[in-house]
């Protein structure tokens, strides 16, 4: 019943946040939700133990599809947001024939390899793709009324309250399979997979599961995006914000469902509200490679240890 | 039709030339401290960008600039080894997210000290060697090429023959049986980090003035470097430089009579098919990854 | 009759060495059979290729008749044969009761449509169920929520029995299961092991504890330089020449 009301709080919370903030801080939570979504996505990959580079591009896999079939086929949107992410997954389990005959640092470097080849395509063919420009004009989410209320989705505020609700369902979705014996499969896989074998688990079967999951939810997220932004192109889809990604998860830490997002969180508030209040928004890059560092260095559990400290001690898992 | 080819054919000689100074600076990292530098790509790029601040803005004579950016460079490595990849030593993952986050710095100093737009220097020479009519070599390019074959060639004399290369290629062998015997795991180290960082800044360095030097470029040179390394097998010097070989080659033909995207392709592809069918690649040995 | 598990002509190379060489025994239903030789004889490599780790170089493994060298180690499993692990017996991290739903996966089959939609409340009540039920006959029920890492090491070894036995198999194989135990604790292991024989599951155990495999074995066999030296009942395998020959060259004191 407490959780009950915690959970009721939290939402009206949200609702009642887009009220309190400008216009371009409205926009930021947009991309703070659509963030949060990605990078716990990314987790459920590292529960297993993979970590892949080629996230980030899955994500834009979702988001050229969604993109490309709502202008082509004149599909509904909310509908092109599913094929998207299907799309994502289905790339994803394509990959994942030739992914996992690698290992450890090999699997990064041939999920890399992978990334990079798509973006590539992107790049290469204007038909449909639009090259290196990209796309333009992307359909937004279309109007909406429901009685008292029509929503606008070019205003940020209705189009979080939408991505809100995506994103709270798709973390919905994560969080019941994380606590399942899905998820304890997982668990199992990543920590001893030869153990785990032998108890009869396919390992590998396991790890596509987790692979193709995640790229789905990473493809709604690259096509909420799109249909947010209006335009996306190859570089969208960069290295770079791969590394904001890995930034995000191992500065949050990975072994609790709410690091990553306590990292995205903290630091999309560092970004956009020290970095730009100081007017030092280019240096963005720089003050995550030297966060990367140091956590890497200095604090190898993450901000959720921190948070861990101050929660009552709960059953190992 | 032979002509084109020979045309090609030098192309792909000098793209191998500065290719295998990175790759061999990578695999030599790899191979002695166990941990791969993503940042290379960015050493490359200091590498040029210290050419363009001396030869190109400051007019220091071209050869001195060079020999500056192979030094300024080869510090950096020592200032990764020392800051980064010592303490990590045991964490070969975490060494890597730690390049990742060296690289981003790197490529934001460069971002902020000189501006997003592409550089363009002047060619410390004009000269061309002309074989024929339409298959020539521009001297500054052989400079590079001159430049690889000196240096691999140093390199192989100093890990062959003299006692510090053979401390080297002990390390990378098997770190444990090295230390035991009184190899100061500390100074491989920072030799080899001096070294691979080194060549990849001399490889930036001669190159600045036959391409656009951007803060980016270092990215396409970490891809190129990844593939070279895999395919030529992960430990492994020699099959580092014939991966640049094969590389170079295949890259330059495809473009030459296809596009440049279709030869980038072509190289990530072939890096794949190798870590599908025999990730060790051509001359790796099992043993460190 | 056919023996549950059969050995035939069993070989493996890697590179220049060969760690066995043609070995043949079979293990009789309802038996606990032991596996025993000096270090570096091939135990721990052949119970490798039964479990389906290493694919076998020549020859072949049979369960029940039917052929299950070369398969992958999850396919093993699936057919009854599970093993235990000398090191990281454990998924350390986990619960203990965690760590015995591991090992009822293959009974109660995850899927991830019903786990999301909570349909799959059925088969998760069963899956606690058999996993408290091994807790119970382990002796751990009391510490099913204790993180296994932090079990004292007898525990520790009968949860990584527990995880392999929750999984209704046919035949276990554990390796070393007495390693760094005190002689209670190797008592209460024996007695667990009788209970499981009793019940009517095949054993095969790979040991160095003498006292262990002479009062708990039905057959051993021997195993020396990758080769079979002698097979048979305890008595006979204690007073064979040749085994205590090769035992006697790690001064090791046959019971």
């Amino acid at each position: 019943m407490r959780n009950t009301i915690i959970w009721i709080a939290v939402a009206a919370g949200l609702v009642a946040l887009p009220e309190f903030l400008s216009y371009s801080q409205q926009e930021i939570l947009v991309f703070l939700a659509i963030n949060i979504l990605l990078v716990s996505s990314y987790r459920l990959l590292t529960l297993t133990g993979e970590w892949s580079l080629a996230h980030v591009v899955i994500m834009g896999v979702g988001a050229y599809t969604s993109a490309l079939l709502t202008k082509a086929v004149g599909l509904y949107v909310p509908l092109g947001i599913i094929v998207g992410g299907v799309a994502a997954g289905l790339i994803a389990f394509a990959l994942s024939y030739l992914l996992f005959r690698m290992k450890g640092f090999y699997f990064l470097i041939g999920s890399f390899a992978s990334g990079e080849i798509i973006r590539l395509l992107w790049r290469r063919f204007r038909e449909p793709f639009g090259g290196s420009k990209g796309l333009k004009g992307i359909e937004a989410m279309p109007d909406f009324s429901i009685g008292f209320h029509r929503f606008d989705f070019f205003e940020p505020a209705s189009y979080f309250y939408f991505t809100a609700l995506v994103v709270a369902l798709c973390l919905w979705v994560l969080w019941r399979i994380e606590k399942s014996p899905v998820g304890l499969t997982f668990h199992a896989v990543h920590w001893q997979d030869h153990l785990a074998q032998a108890s009869g688990v396919n390992v590998r079967a396991y790890r596509t599961l987790a692979f193709v999951v995640a790229s789905g939810f990473a493809g709604i997220a690259g096509a909420l995006l799109a249909h947010y932004v209006g335009t996306i192109n190859p570089n969208s889809f960069s290295v770079e914000v791969m590394v904001f990604v890995l930034t995000w998860a191992i500065v949050g830490g990975t072994r609790t469902f709410y690091g990553p997002i306590i990292g995205c969180i903290v630091l999309t508030i560092l970004n956009e509200v020290v970095l730009r209040e100081l007017g030092l928004e280019q240096t963005r890059p720089l003050i995550y490679g030297a966060i990367l560092i140091l956590s890497i260095l200095f604090m190898p559990k993450g901000l959720e240890g921190i948070v861990q400290k101050f929660l009552p001690k709960q059953e190992a898992r | 039709m032979i002509e084109l080819l020979a045309q090609t054919g030098l192309n792909a000689i000098y793209g191998a030339s500065y290719i295998s100074l990175v790759a061999v600076g990578l695999v030599l990292i790899f191979g002695v401290m166990g941990v791969v530098n993503f940042a290379h790509g960015e050493l490359f790029m200091a590498g040029a960008y210290v050419v363009v601040a001396l030869y190109a803005e400051r007019f220091v004579p071209f050869f001195i600039a060079v020999a500056a950016g192979l030094i300024f460079v080869g510090l950096l490595g020592l200032l990764m080894e020392r800051s980064l990849f010592r303490p990590l030593r045991d964490n070969p993952l975490g060494g890597l997210v730690a390049s990742i986050g060296f690289l981003m710095i790197l490529q934001s100093l460069a971002v902020m000290g000189f501006g997003v737009r592409m550089e363009h220097i002047p060619p410390v020479t004009q000269e061309v060697i002309e074989f024929s009519d339409r298959v020539r070599l521009p001297v500054a390019r052989l400079y590079v090429i001159l430049a690889a074959v000196v240096m691999l060639s140093l390199l192989s004399y100093f890990l062959k023959r003299t006692r510090f290369g053979w401390a080297l290629r002990a390390s990378a062998q098997d770190p444990q049986a090295a230390a035991l015997q009184g190899i100061s795991v500390n100074a491989t180290a920072k030799i080899a980090m001096f070294i691979g960082a080194g060549f990849a800044g001399l490889a930036g360095a001669l190159s600045a003035p036959l391409v656009s030097v951007t803060p980016h470029m270092g990215h396409s040179i970490i891809v190129t470097a990844f593939i070279v390394i895999i395919v030529g097998g992960i430990g492994s010097l020699e099959g580092a430089v014939l991966a640049s070989v094969i590389y170079a080659v295949v890259h330059t033909f495809v473009t030459t009579f296809y596009d440049g995207v279709l030869a980038d392709i072509t190289g990530l592809a072939l890096m794949l098919l190798v870590l599908i069918v025999k990730p060790t690649g051509l001359f790796g040995t099992a043993n460190r990854a | 009759m056919m023996s549950i598990l059969e050995v035939k002509g069993l070989t493996i190379r890697f590179g220049g060495l060969t760690a066995v060489d043609t070995l043949n025994f079979k293990v009789e239903e309802g038996t606990i059979h032991g596996l025993i030789g000096p270090n570096g004889a091939g135990k721990t490599t052949t119970f490798n290729m039964i479990s389906g780790f290493y694919a076998p170089s020549a020859g072949e493994i049979l369960f029940r008749g039917e052929r299950i060298s070369g398969l992958p180690m999850h396919e093993v499993a699936r057919r009854g044969v599970v093993r235990t692990f000398q090191h990281s017996t454990l998924f350390a991290e986990l619960s203990v009761l965690d760590n015995a739903l591991v090992g009822t996966h293959m009974s109660f089959r995850p899927n991830i449509f019903a786990a999301i939609f909570g349909r799959d409340r059925e088969n998760r009540r069963r899956a606690e169920q058999r996993a408290r039920e091994v807790l119970e006959f382990f002796g751990l029920a009391d510490l099913s929520n204790e993180r296994a890492g932090d079990l004292s090491h007898g525990h520790q070894r009968a949860l990584g029995m527990a995880v392999a036995y929750a999984s209704h198999p046919d035949v276990i194989l554990l390796d070393e299961p007495f390693t760094g135990m005190n002689p209670e604790e190797t008592e209460q292991m024996m007695g667990l092991m009788e209970r499981l024989r009793a019940g009517g599951l095949t054993i095969l155990l790979v040991e160095h504890d003498m006292r262990a495999v002479m009062g708990l074995c039905d057959r051993i066999t021997c195993m020396s330089f990758g080769r079979l030296l002698a097979e048979g009942g305890p008595a006979e395998i204690r007073n064979h020449p040749g085994v205590i020959e090769a035992y006697l060259g790690g001064a090791r004191h046959v019971a």
